[in-house]
């Protein structure tokens, strides 16, 4: 591992890049109403890899999607690189996204018709702006792919798929890199490979990245667990090993 | 089974819309078509029925050759006194009726455009008269005449009022002592009738001594049929004897058989615009085939058959034909209304009394939407039965599409060759006029569906073509529409064929009109040396000898060449001749005032047309005919009259003025009985201002014969070109339909595309994709499809253009390049137009629902 780019690292280590206060999401009306969260309030400092964990139905990915902008919370707010969210338009919020915001999926996503080369760039291209030529050197090596650029997604491995969509997410140097479940539809070694890429982003380049994930492996490469429980925040800690991720699973459970 | 089908029917209500529309519009020509067409031949029949209701038998001249615009053949007065010899007959009177134009007491014609108006006379006898007095009286002296209520209401014309005729005749000014009706209806199916009485009008229409027809009344006890038997056995067989019936039954088949072209045309281009709904059909079915592959699997898994698969899917179809047709059925009601518009704006006026719905129309209309809507959802649906179960189980892969296999690929150049060869028979071959249109049509057809089935290999080149400019201006929006036409070649090229065949016969319709125009303006140019033409005022209709009589006298006026047709059918040396068409010249002046070229039998040849019984022969007519000069040809005229004809000569018309033989003028009157002048060829005196002579016969024509009209060369030019300008705006109105539809099928295309990439678009929106930006992209989609439809009809449109015009003497050809590239131009508009629906579907979808859309 090379030594971190004194550049990349914020200058405040208590900078918050992203934060959400008392927020609640309810989903339905009436009988069919569904808390999603309950009142979280959370904060993530600059430079740091957060892992976001809890059993189906907990709230995990409705508390990504509304610290992303992608949805809203019903009461409370939300604040993303000095950005009150609630308040922006679909217009101000798409910005946001494409400019602060940095997004893997658990199914890739890449566009089928574009190479390797062009999904990366994609939101650069979107946003009609040249990428920087020395930035995109030093992120196709460190995604590996520098043979693989003129490739289409369809022939690249799954691995190979999911390193193009964190090289994407990068590529704009955004504020926060939201992952969900990035590991899911991968085998073990790609998943490794992945999570290591990941975790080089936050060492090497002071990226922040909030990943939701289910896999214990996955959460033990992150410097912070918070586990949801039906909508609340039930741990909020310090890295683990993915046997202590297991226990506080069950524990929560 | 059939629940599966309807639910994937019903569930996508946009699409159900879009595919049903598409068979509707094609459905909706057809029954308006008929709408219209039965309408206007119950409304004459109506005419007909009621003007020979009290004939018991009808006399008229036997025809020899129908003829189209000219004159037909008369009886001679005198028979009438035979006729009411006999003792069968209680009572009978002649009459005249013919073309004339009317004008009102300030001289302005009247009479709705495009529709003729006529004079007639009016029988002693109640009986015989075909009209009933509305106001005032029938006319009792040759001053007098009544007009139709319905023209007399249009032009605010009452009795007492004066109004002036010319047809044969020089105008003459009748006071009106009447308005009459018709069977209890004012108008005459849209035309003007004036009736004057017997004298007055045999003496305005040229006919003295002459008459159209005899109307008679049996005796008590007798029966038409006998009576007619009875004047059969009394008269020449150059007369026709019908019982009233009869001859109300052969009015109204004459008018069918007029408009039967203009029923065939309109079914032409409902036939093309099913031909492209078909497209849009095949499309549809395929694209939802394959997105519902899993569904077909699954319920093989389940233990549907094969057959059970089909009939789904044929169900589907099913429903959307039937669906399609009714809604096109009643939207040609609609339509019948519309055309009588879209005919009055470019100057035919058609008449019409209450829609008429027949039964044929109904089953007509429904049963061809529905079974080309089957027909197209047959290949897709076989291809749904094999997709084999063990699809149900497979994750991950979304099935597809694959490419156009290697048969498909050969049917489809074989086809092409097919209809290439096709077209190639009925062009340069020998055969009947309609079987030669029959071979050309159906290779046009054969063509469009061989390149469709092609082109799926051009759709890469021409969409990478087109879009690069595309992404240079647009960025990042332009080359994902770019690439997303790329990705299921098959689908856009099927999508861009449908529009294809609509450009490509708006193309062919141009480069003909732009070649026929020039070729016009060359004829004109290089053949026509006469300073001033003389035609009637709608340009086409022959008009009385009379006016260019007057014209001859008027001062700076030098030779003056009528020019007259008619038809005739007969047997040349070694083979039959059809029915050439016949153009009558006045062999001492026309060579001056036109230039033709003689080929064989030497100048001598025009003169010797003057000796009688003796004719020219067209260069291309002669070659097909084994025509030489001394060959003898045996022809029936109008008149029924078979004359023996001495070819003297083959001439070579590059201006096209002279049909396929053309004979003296005289010998035209006295064996053709065409006494009337279609075009005058005036030359002008040395020394002379063209201009100031045009001013002088113009005022020597208004005055007598205001139904002609003279012009310069250069106003003939025009005025031609004008009247080649509006078929052309006709034509393209009607292919407008085949392009809507075409645009239909990129809607629906684009709306299925668009629901297959759902959480592409979900991702796009997710890292920063504004709605703008993917409106953008869908509407670049569809502009790139539409100018990839539109370029390849355009080059298809160019070379059947090209190739259809071949066999055409002196044509020449034009390309009208400016008119193809605003042509382009609409195209890609079009394509805008036609994403406006889908690209706000597109920009609407919500992000977290996309992005876990499966």
């Amino acid at each position: 591992m090379s030594a971190p780019s004194s550049a990349a690292i914020p200058s405040v280590a208590t900078d918050v890049r992203v934060s959400a206060t008392d927020v609640t999401r309810v989903y339905g009306e009436g009988a069919a109403e569904v808390h999603a969260l309950r009142g979280v309030t959370v904060s993530f400092p600059a430079g740091r890899f957060n892992a976001i964990m809890g059993p189906s139905g907990s709230g995990k990915s409705t508390l990504m999607h509304i610290l992303a902008g992608l949805d809203r919370p019903t009461t409370g707010t939300v604040v993303l690189d000095g950005t009150e969210l609630t308040s922006l338009g679909d217009k101000e919020l798409t910005e946001l996204r494409r400019d602060q915001v940095g997004f893997v999926f658990q199914s890739f996503n890449l566009l089928p018709v574009l190479d390797a080369r062009e999904n990366i760039v994609l939101p650069l291209s979107i946003a009609g702006r040249k990428p920087d030529p020395e930035w995109l050197d030093r992120l196709i090596d460190a995604v590996g792919l520098r043979d693989r650029l003129t490739h289409r997604p369809s022939e690249l491995s799954g691995g190979q798929q999911q390193r193009v969509a964190i090289a994407r997410a990068l590529a704009t140097r955004p504020a926060v890199v939201f992952a969900d479940e990035p590991t899911g539809n991968l085998d073990s070694k790609s998943s490794t490979e992945v999570l290591e890429l990941l975790r080089r982003s936050v060492d090497e380049f002071g990226q922040t990245v909030i990943m939701v994930t289910h896999d214990a492996r996955a959460a033990s490469y992150a410097d912070r667990l918070l586990l949801l429980g039906d909508g609340r925040i039930v741990h909020d800690g310090g890295a683990a090993t993915p046997e202590a991720i297991l226990d506080l699973l069950k524990q929560a459970a | 089974m059939g629940k599966v089908a309807f639910r994937g029917l019903f569930a996508r209500k946009l699409r159900l819309a879009l595919t049903a529309l598409a068979i509707a519009l094609g459905v909706t020509l057809i029954s308006g078509t008929y709408v219209f067409t039965d309408t206007i031949n119950a409304s004459f029949d109506r005419i007909f029925q009621a003007s020979n209701k009290g004939t018991d038998a009808s006399i008229t001249a036997r025809e020899g050759v129908s003829t189209d615009q000219g004159t037909t053949p008369t009886l001679p007065q005198p028979l009438l006194a035979k006729v009411r010899a006999q003792p069968e007959v209680a009572q009978a009177e002649g009459s005249v009726f013919d073309i004339a134009t009317v004008f009102d007491a300030k001289g302005h014609k009247i009479g709705a455009t495009g529709s003729p108006s006529f004079v007639g006379s009016v029988s002693q006898l109640a009986r015989f008269r075909a009209t009933t007095v509305k106001t005032g009286r029938f006319p009792r002296s040759s001053g007098e005449a009544v007009i139709d209520a319905g023209s007399a209401q249009r032009e605010g014309i009452r009795v007492g009022d004066r109004i002036a005729v010319q047809a044969a005749a020089r105008k003459t000014t009748f006071r009106v002592v009447g308005t009459v009706q018709v069977a209890g209806v004012d108008s005459f199916g849209g035309s003007t009738v004036v009736d004057l009485v017997l004298p007055e009008a045999q003496r305005v229409l040229g006919k003295v001594g002459r008459l159209d027809q005899i109307q008679t009344a049996g005796r008590p006890g007798v029966t038409p049929v006998e009576l007619r038997a009875a004047l059969r056995r009394a008269l020449p067989p150059s007369v026709v004897v019908r019982t009233g019936q009869q001859q109300a039954a052969k009015e109204s088949r004459d008018i069918r058989d007029q408009l039967g072209f203009l029923t065939t045309a309109l079914l032409a281009f409902a036939g093309i615009s099913l031909f492209v709904g078909a497209f849009i059909i095949f499309n549809t079915f395929s694209i939802t085939v394959t997105q519902r592959i899993r569904e077909f699997a699954l319920l093989r898994t389940l233990g549907a058959s094969r057959a059970q698969v089909m009939r789904a899917v044929l169900g589907e179809g099913l429903v959307l034909g039937v669906l399609g047709s009714a809604v096109g059925l009643a939207l040609g009601l609609v339509t019948a209304i519309g055309l009588r518009a879209l005919f009055k704006a470019v100057g035919v006026e058609l008449p019409s009394s209450g829609a008429v719905i027949a039964t044929r129309t109904i089953l007509v209309s429904v049963l061809v939407g529905t079974v080309v809507t089957v027909a197209s959802a047959l290949a897709p649906a076989l291809r749904a039965t094999r997709v084999p179960p063990i699809e149900a189980l497979r994750e991950g892969v979304a099935p597809t599409l694959k490419g156009p296999s290697r048969l498909t690929t050969i049917l489809a150049a074989l086809l092409t060759a097919t209809g290439v060869a096709l077209m190639c028979l009925g062009l340069f071959g020998h055969q009947s006029e309609t079987a030669a249109l029959s071979l050309m049509g159906g290779g046009v057809a054969a063509t469009f569906l061989g390149v469709a089935l092609l082109s799926p290999y051009l759709v890469r080149p021409l969409a990478s073509a087109v879009g690069r400019p595309i992404q240079r201006v647009a960025g990042i929006t332009g080359r994902l529409a770019r690439e997303n036409t790329m990705r299921q070649p098959g689908r856009t090229a099927v999508t861009a064929a449908a529009l294809m065949i609509g450009v490509a016969l708006v193309t062919f319709a141009s480069i003909f009109a732009a070649g026929a125009r020039e070729s016009i303006a060359k004829a004109v140019d290089e053949n026509l040396t006469a300073g001033l033409v003389v035609q009637s005022d709608d340009g086409f209709s022959p008009f009385s000898a009379g006016a260019l009589a007057a014209v001859r006298r008027v001062d700076g006026v030098g030779r003056v060449s009528p020019i007259r047709f008619s038809r005739a059918e007969g047997r040349g040396p070694s083979q039959d001749l059809g029915k050439p068409s016949v153009t009558g010249v006045d062999p001492a002046t026309f060579r001056s005032l036109y230039q033709v070229e003689i080929l064989q039998g030497g100048e001598q040849a025009m003169r010797a047309l003057s000796t009688g019984r003796v004719a020219i022969a067209a260069k291309r007519f002669a070659e097909d005919h084994d025509l030489h000069p001394g060959s003898v040809v045996r022809l029936r005229t109008p008149t029924n009259a078979v004359i023996g004809v001495r070819i003297a000569g083959v001439y070579d018309d590059k201006g096209g003025l002279l049909a396929n033989l053309a004979f003296d003028n005289r010998e035209l009157a006295r064996e053709f009985g065409e006494t009337k002048d279609s075009f005058g060829l005036v030359g002008i005196r040395p020394g002379q201002n063209l201009q100031a002579v045009e001013r002088r016969v113009k005022a020597v024509l208004d005055r007598a014969y205001p139904a002609t009209d003279v012009l310069t060369a250069k106003e003939f030019k025009d005025q031609q070109s004008g009247q080649v300008n509006q078929l052309l705006g006709l034509i393209y109105a009607l292919l407008s339909l085949a392009i809507i539809v075409s645009l239909f099928g990129i809607v629906n295309t684009l709306v299925l595309s668009i629901s297959e990439r759902t959480r592409e678009l979900g991702m796009l929106r997710a890292i920063g994709t504004s709605r703008r930006q993917v409106k953008r992209m869908i509407r670049w989609e569809a502009v790139i499809t539409a100018l990839i439809g539109g370029l390849l009809g355009a080059v298809l449109g160019t070379i059947l253009a090209v190739l259809f015009t071949r066999p055409l003497d002196g044509f020449v050809l034009s390309i009208p390049v400016a008119n193809l590239l605003v042509l382009l131009v609409l195209a890609g508009l079009a394509g805008v137009l036609a994403a406006v629906l889908p690209a706000r579907r597109a920009a609407k979808l919500d992000v977290l629902d996309a992005l876990a859309y499966e």
